[in-house]
Parts: C-alpha cells; structure tokens; sequence
C-alpha cells in the first residue's frame, strides 16, 4: 500500500467506532506468508495483499475490508476469504466491490454492519476530506518525482514528505488540510536541487499494484532517482479512483492508430500514456507489472510498436517475488548507458 | 470475381461461436476458411509470435493466425467484453483484436459484444454485416439463423452429455474451457488416456445451459466471469450424478488460477486439478491420470 | 613508458582478466573458475597476470555479477554493468555489429546495436535454463566432459527434442529421453538446439536479429549451440577467439578512458579483504546485510532496505 496506508486508516479510523489497525508496510516476512498460501500462478498482487491480510489478523484485526476493483482484483476477496477461513481464523471478512462495480447502498450495508452506529454524514464529510488529502499526496508525489534524483542533500524530499503524512493524519477540516498543503508545498519547492539542463527524463507506466507498491517493484524509484533521472508516473490513486473514466477515453482516442479497444484494467491507458511519453521527447519508458499480469502482458506487443515507431527505447520488467534484485540493478544500469549513449550521440 | 475468403482461427472462442461465424458468413455470401486442428507445428509458430507470459491457448490462437496470414482476404478475431456486467470474460478476450492487429499485418474482422455498454451480439453482427457491403435486415436474418443452428448443435450436444450421465462406468466431470479441452494438443491426449481407462467423461461446457449462471453463484456469489460461472454451475447441478472432477485448464490461465483454486478448496468429492503448459510431457500426465482414476475406482465401489 | 589497462569480469561461474596497451590492443589475458568465492578468484588471476607483464597499469575497470565488490578491492577507475561492457569490446572488434548474442554460466543475454550504441537489450528473466551451468550440470549427468559436449553434439543427425524452458522441465524431460533409449549425441544435440530455441523465444522475443551476428560467452565455445544458431538464424554467426574475454575487454576500454594520473597497486596478495555477512534483525524485512572491511577497516556495507542499518 505504500503510503498511501495514511489516508486509509485516517478514512477508516474516523467513520467507525472499531479500532482499526495500521496495515504494516510489506515486508520480506509479508511475501512469504503470501507465497505459501495462494495459488502458484495468481498474479503477484493476491499474494502479497494476502500476506497483508494475515499479517494483520496476527496482529489482532478480526474484521477485514478487502476493496477489490477490476480484472482479478474484483475477484481476489472471495478466495481469499475461503483461504483465511481454511487457515482457521475466524474473522469477518467484508469484499466492498465486486466484478469492478460497487454502490453506495453496498457499502452503507456494510458499514452498517460493522458499526451499527455508522452515520452516513461523517462518512461523506470525512471521505471528501480523504479525497482531497489523496489528490494533494500525489500532487505533490508528482513534484517529487521529478526532482528527487537532483536534490542535494540525500533524502531531504524523503524526509518532509513523511512529516507531511503525519500532519495530514492529524487534521480534522479542509481549511487546516489546505493550509498544511501549502505550507509543505513552500518548503517542498524551497529544497534546493541542482538539476542540468539536458536531464534524461524516463516514464514509468505498467500494472497498478506493482508501480505504487515500493516493495514489490524493488524500490524502481529510488534506484532511478539514485541515477539522476527525472521520472514521470502517471498511475496514482487519485488518478484510478477520480480521473481514469476520463482519461481512458482520452487515451484510446489519441492512440487510435494503434488500439481500438480497451484491453482490461490500465492496459489501454498505458497504451496512450506510452505514446504520449514518445511525443513529449522523453529519453526512455519501463514498463512494469507483476508477473502473470494478462492485460499488461496484452499491452506488450502494442508497446513495442509504439515505441519502435517513434525510437524511444522501453523495457519490460516483470516482478514476482522470486525476482533477483541483482538482475534488475544490472538491467537498470544498462538501461541507462543505453539512454546516456544514444543521448551523446 | 472470386469469392472474398475469410479465415477464422480454429481457437479459443471458435469452440463457442464457430457455427455461428461460419453460417453467418457464409450466408452473406463469403467463403470461410478455418485453420486446420492444432500441431505442434501451430503451436511453435504461436510460441514464437506470443509473449512468453501469454497463456498456452493464445499461444495457440496466434498459431493458428500465422497459420492462415497468407491463405484468406480477410481474418475474423472477435471482441467479446462481455454480457452483462456479471458477465464478463477473460481480459485476453477483450484484447484479442488489439493484440492480433499488433503483431500482424492482415486485415482483420472484429465484432464487438459489451452488454454492460448497449452492445448486444446481435448489434454487433448487424454491424460486421455492414462492414461487409451487407444490408441490415440481410445481416440480422443471417444472424437468427446462423443462431438458431448453434443452438441446436448446442442442444445436440447436452443431449449427448446427459446420456453419459448415466452410464455404469466411473463418470468424470471435466471442467475446462472447451478451447482446452477440445484442442486437440492439449485435450486429446487426455481423453485418450481416459478411454482407455474406461472412464465415461463428461465435457462440462457441452452440460451448461440457462440455469448454469444461477447454479455457479451458488458455488461462488461474487464470481462475474461468464465461462467460468457457467462451467461451476454443472458443478452444482450434476454433482450428484458424477463421481469425480477433473479440473485442466492452461498455463497461466487468469480466471482458472482463482476460481479453480477457490473450487478445490470446497468441492468435496475426488477432484484433480491438471494444469498443461508447453512443457507437459504425456508421460507425466497420464501417470496423474492413473492413480486419480484409481482412487475415483475405489470410492465408487 | 608503456601503460597497460586491466579489465576484470567476474562472473558466476568464470572470471576472466585482459590487460591492455595504449592501442587497446590484447598484451595478455587470463581466465580462471570463480569457485564461488569472487575475492579469491581475483587474487589468483591478479597473480597470473602480475607474473607475465613489467608493465605499469593505469587503469582497472571491473564488470559482472561481482563488479561492485571487486571495484572496491581493487579500487577500480570504472564498474560497470556487463552489457554496457560487453557491447564496447565487441564493437571494438566488429564495428558494424548489429547483434550480440551472449550465453555464459548463470544468465544470457541480446544486445541489439547501431552504428556503435547501444539501440535494445534484453536478459534472460526466468531462470538458468539454458545457459553454460545448465549445460554443465547435464554433461556431468549424462557422463560426458563439457569440453567434448559440443564435438559430441555436431555428430547428431537427429536432435531429440527436448523441452528446455525450465532447468526442472528440462532435466526430467532428458532422464525420459535417456530412460527410452535415444543415442547420448542425439540428447546432447537435442540439448544444444533446445538452448538456442530458449533462448531466441525467450531473450529473443520481438527482436530484430540483423547481421552480423557476434556470439559470445563461455557457451559460444560449445560447437554445437553454435551450430544450431547457425542453422536456426539461417546464417552464420561470429564466434571471436576470444569471445570468452569480450567483457573483460570492454571494460578494460572504459578504464583505458578513464585512466589515474599515478600507476595502480595490483599487490593484494598481502592485503586482507573480508566480507562479513548478517541478517539484521530491525524488522520484519530481514535483510541481509554485507559489511566489507579491507585490511580489517570497515568500508562499506550492502543490503540493508531501509538504509539505516550498516
């Protein structure tokens, strides 16, 4: 979940009585619980949200909300249930969207039922807050992306960001979330970078979980920035939740010339963001997913022709848990001599 | 002049809607070309057209394009979204045309079926119909009636099913998309395998009908993939009748890795669960069959 | 005075040393089994080299899987990863290279070029199917010397097919084959063809393979994988006498470009290098934590996810 374990607990821990707990951020021990109890080919995300689900029982949780979405995701909450429930926990466990789709009454229903006090005013007034919070995290993100490989003192970005989640978690109106906002936005832009003029400039696109979940895409950011790179992601939360309906049609019409369909979760999005990339002179893209991820896999072909057309250099990474991290290092390096010669040139 | 030719890929959704292209097109007057069964020749020159991360049965599907790039005018390579927001299918179903008209250079044929956004089968073949220099009211008889012979080869073959059901051997139920199953590289030598051993074999797809979508929600309430749905619900509804469950589906197949895993775990009589990938010798397989046929053996008696 | 430049890559399996003159120009070179212990490897190879030149060396680079530990033994000019390396020794050599195919101990690579650059790239993912430890490892199972592998395999008129995605696949699939009674040169043969199919369908997939064609690694010594290339690709690629050094070379290049001002110590004999490993136990991560001393002075530690451990 990244930090975006912030906002969902500020959400949460305001609309129900219950004591809600802070998901742990993933770890190695994470991965392994997650591992040992799914099935062999599930795409990676089942896995490692499972480890999370566990972890967190062991933790004390007896009520889990597992949000669900599109593709396999919709589908992950009824098997993991089952396979809980195999482990012999006893808990209860509440799937908030089904087959992509969800609705208001769905969820009150619930809510409902696990705080029987749960007032429906609070939940909007804290949701629009919550929402409001998540768009100025990934603003901000944004900023911080392009400018992290430049700063001059290590980990200053890194370091106000982090005191900026726990102010946010701390405040209770919109004007306060605001000011904080800008306040943070003053100190973000007053951190000095040195940045050359002919920075190369990369654009991360792929499979939702794996571009947001640090853990899981072995840390791609920090070792991009670690090599000066200016990085641009387009996927963020605030984008899946309140932009994609938008954009996708955005997307798909700019790049009719080479998809005429959606392709399932973000792989049409990725398509026209791809193309985008090419048009706007950027030096190279990565295209990550986890392993098993059919609709990226789908995409891939239609990658490599966008990019072949336009000579923009992509590469494809595919995660699992078993990936070597050495091998991604080494790749990622190369990727970058690659981009600094033909840059030279 | 001669006829415009029309290559249909003898994958994936053939095994559901194949007559119905076949008597649709030609019907309107266009010859129709389907590739041969699968070879492992198909499959190699899938193999190296594909990702490596696609599933066995694109593979296949791309096999058999590359199979039919310089013998027809036109390919046809359906769009199915889905039919109705609970009813949804694979995500490589809703790419297969993209995917197809990337890593290919011919001209292709689609319709495209999104229930869930107004686009019913019929509509979408009234619009192949057009895209063809066809009339509508031309298009949509062909249609009904190009419909009503599926229907009946589909009525034929449950009729064909339910009479096994009631033979004296062991009766094993095969849960497995029927472009698995009824491929012949990856299906034959199963069936082969279960003849000999004289299992009386159930296709399961061939068993669903109307109420299989109900019967599957009941096995697995959230489930909104339409194949898989409707494969659980014979689960459901025969269970009684049958003695085993075979469950085979593809390497590294989307919606089977969930719903397959989420069946073993509650099905209670003897199941196995075979999974085929281009590496699967028959050797390996046919010693899983065996023992599982024994064990079914055993309980039956 | 003359200068020299060294290029050490240190892979998993082998570890290879060239050592350079002014015009980039071979003056002696070394190859030696890693044996799984990197340091050691390079002490020994050093002392080869030390023993066959009088010259003083200017530069050291050091690439493959161990590039950043050796880089710091032997405080390298440059490391740098072993495809960027392999890409400049090659055109060093062949100018007007399109494709360099590499298969050595534990990974294989593709690198495409253009005019000099680097255009595409592409690294085995999945796992060690196919490359020269595979290969190894079925030789010693089926009693035949690595060395004679190839030779064997070029004698084959019927390849055996043999599935060859995975190293398990892969060695269940030959017990089968051997179990029924196919000749050993037509598994060998089978084995050699299965690595070039893996290979092309896997790190070759959707890449233009334009002409010429330099085959390098540990495995472009095997005549039959060079044979199957041959035959598959419809043409014939290059295979470079020393295409075993081809990393070595290129970054013995880079180091010649970036050469000290004073002549470097390659006496290490005498130099006590260690590394010590620990799992930290700060959270659940578990990472593993390498701390590096030279001398028995701590130089820098590797590993740790959250930066804050050393």
């Amino acid at each position: 979940m990244g930090d975006y374990a912030v906002p969902a607990y500020f959400l949460l821990s305001h609309i129900v009585k219950n004591n809600v707990i802070k998901p742990k951020p993933i770890t190695a021990k994470t991965i392994e619980i997650g591992n040992k109890y799914s099935p062999e080919f599930v795409c990676t995300p089942f896995k490692y949200t499972l480890g999370t689900l566990i972890e967190g029982i062991e933790n004390g949780a007896t009520i889990l909300i597992q949000a669900g979405g599109g593709c396999r995701y919709g589908y992950y909450a009824e098997l993991q249930e089952q396979i809980i429930k195999d482990l012999g926990y006893h808990v209860q466990f509440y799937n908030l969207v089904v087959a992509g789709t969800t609705n208001l009454k769905r969820i009150y229903k619930i809510m409902k039922e696990i705080d029987p006090k749960f007032s429906i005013l609070k939940a909007i007034y804290y949701g629009t807050l919550t929402k409001q919070m998540i768009k100025y995290m990934d603003q901000m993100d944004h900023y911080i992306r392009a400018n992290i490989g430049f700063e001059t003192e290590k980990g200053s970005f890194e370091t106000l960001k982090q005191q900026m989640l726990k102010e946010f978690s701390q405040v209770k109106t919109h004007i306060k979330l605001k000011k904080l906002y800008h306040k943070y936005q003053k100190k973000m832009r007053a951190i000095k970078i040195e940045k050359p003029k002919d920075t190369m400039k990369i654009g991360i696109i792929g499979e939702l979980y794996t571009i947001m979940e640090p853990y899981s895409n072995y840390e791609l950011e920090k070792n991009l920035a670690s090599m000066n790179l200016e990085i641009k992601r387009y996927t963020d939360v605030y984008y899946l939740l309140f932009q994609k309906h938008k954009k996708v049609k955005k997307y798909l019409k700019n790049s009719a010339q080479y998809i005429t369909y959606q392709m399932g979760a973000d792989a049409a999005d990725n398509i026209g963001r791809a193309k985008e990339l090419c048009e706007e002179g950027y030096d190279g893209i990565i295209h990550i997913k986890s392993s098993f991820c059919t609709p990226e896999i789908g995409a891939m072909p239609v990658l490599s022709k966008i990019c072949a057309d336009y000579q923009v250099p992509i590469i494809f990474f595919s995660f699992d848990s078993a990936t070597s991290e050495v091998g991604i290092k080494t790749r990622l390096e190369a990727f970058y001599d690659m981009l600094e010669m033909r840059k030279k040139k | 002049m001669d006829k415009i030719k029309i290559g249909i890929p003898r994958a994936l959704h053939y095994y559901y809607y194949g007559a119905l292209w076949k008597s649709f097109l030609e019907e309107l007057g266009f010859e129709t070309i389907i590739s041969p069964e699968t070879t492992n020749k198909t499959l190699e020159q899938g193999t190296e057209i594909a990702n490596s991360e696609m599933c066995l049965s694109l593979k296949i599907y791309l096999g058999h394009v590359a199979y039919l790039q310089s013998r027809c005018d036109y390919i046809l390579v359906p769009r199915i979204d889905n039919y109705g927001t609970y009813e949804q299918t694979c995500t490589n179903f809703l790419g297969l045309y993209d995917i197809v008209a990337n890593l290919f250079t011919n001209k292709l044929l689609t319709y495209n079926v999104d229930e869930a956004h107004h686009q019913s089968e019929q509509n979408a073949f009234i619009k192949l119909g057009l895209t063809l220099g066809k009339g509508k009211e031309q298009s949509i008889l062909a249609y009904q009636n190009s419909k009503q012979k599926l229907e009946k080869i589909r009525k034929q073959n449950f009729k064909k099913e339910m009479e096994k059901l009631n033979s004296s051997n062991p009766k094993l139920l095969i849960v497995s998309h029927p472009y698995n199953l009824e491929d012949p590289y990856i299906g034959k030598t199963i069936k082969k395998i279960l003849e000999s051993l004289n299992v009386e074999y159930i296709n399961g797809e061939y068993l669903t009908n109307e109420k299989s979508i109900q019967q599957g929600m009941k096995l697995s309430p959230n489930l909104y993939w339409k194949y898989n749905k409707e494969l659980i619900g014979t689960i459901e509804e025969w269970k009684h009748k049958i003695d085993g469950i075979l469950f085979l589906s593809a390497f590294p197949c989307g919606p089977d890795s969930l719903v397959n895993e989420l069946m073993l775990r509650k099905i209670k009589m003897p199941h196995l669960n075979l999974i085929i990938d281009e590496e699967s010798g028959s050797a390996g397989i046919e010693t899983r069959l065996e023992s599982f046929i024994d064990i079914l053996g055993q309980t039956t008696k | 005075m003359k200068k020299g430049y060294l290029g050490i890559d240190i892979g998993s399996i082998s570890t290879k040393g060239v050592i350079l003159d002014e015009n980039n120009e071979i003056i002696e070179s070394s190859y030696i089994w890693t044996e799984g212990n990197p340091i050691d490897a390079v002490k020994r190879l050093l002392n080869q080299l030390q023993n066959k030149i009088d010259i003083p060396i200017y530069g050291i680079g050091t690439t493959g899987s161990a590039r950043k530990l050796i880089g710091l033994m032997v405080d390298a000019d440059v490391v740098k990863n072993e495809i960027t390396a392999h890409a400049i020794g090659t055109t060093h050599y062949y100018k007007d290279a399109r494709t360099i195919l590499e298969i050595g101990g534990q990974d294989s690579k593709l690198i495409l070029l253009k005019d000099g650059i680097i255009t595409d790239y592409a690294m085995n993912t999945l796992c060690a199917a196919g490359t020269g430890a595979f290969l190894s490892s079925q030789a010693k199972r089926l009693g035949v010397e690595i060395e004679d592998f190839g030779t064997l395999a070029v004698t084959s008129k019927n390849p055996v097919k043999i599935a060859a995605r995975c190293t398990v696949f892969a060695e269940s699939d030959l017990i089968h084959k051997a179990q029924v009674g196919y000749q050993k040169e037509d598994i060998i043969a089978g084995l050699c063809r299965s690595v070039v199919l893996n290979y092309l369908n896997n790190v070759g997939k959707g890449k233009k393979i334009l002409e010429p064609i330099v085959f390098q690694g540990g495995v472009s010594k095997n005549k039959g994988v060079v044979k199957y290339f041959n035959e598959i690709l419809k043409t014939k690629v290059i295979v470079d006498p020393n295409s075993h050094l081809m990393g070595a070379i290129g970054i013995a290049i880079m180091a010649h470009e970036h050469q000290s001002e004073t002549p470097k110590n390659l006496e290490l004999t005498n130099i006590s290098f260690e590394t010590k490993g620990r799992e930290c136990e700060g959270c659940s991560n578990h990472c593993e934590i390498l701390r590096i001393y030279k001398d028995h002075q701590f130089i820098e530690s590797w590993g740790s996810k959250c930066g804050k451990v050393s």
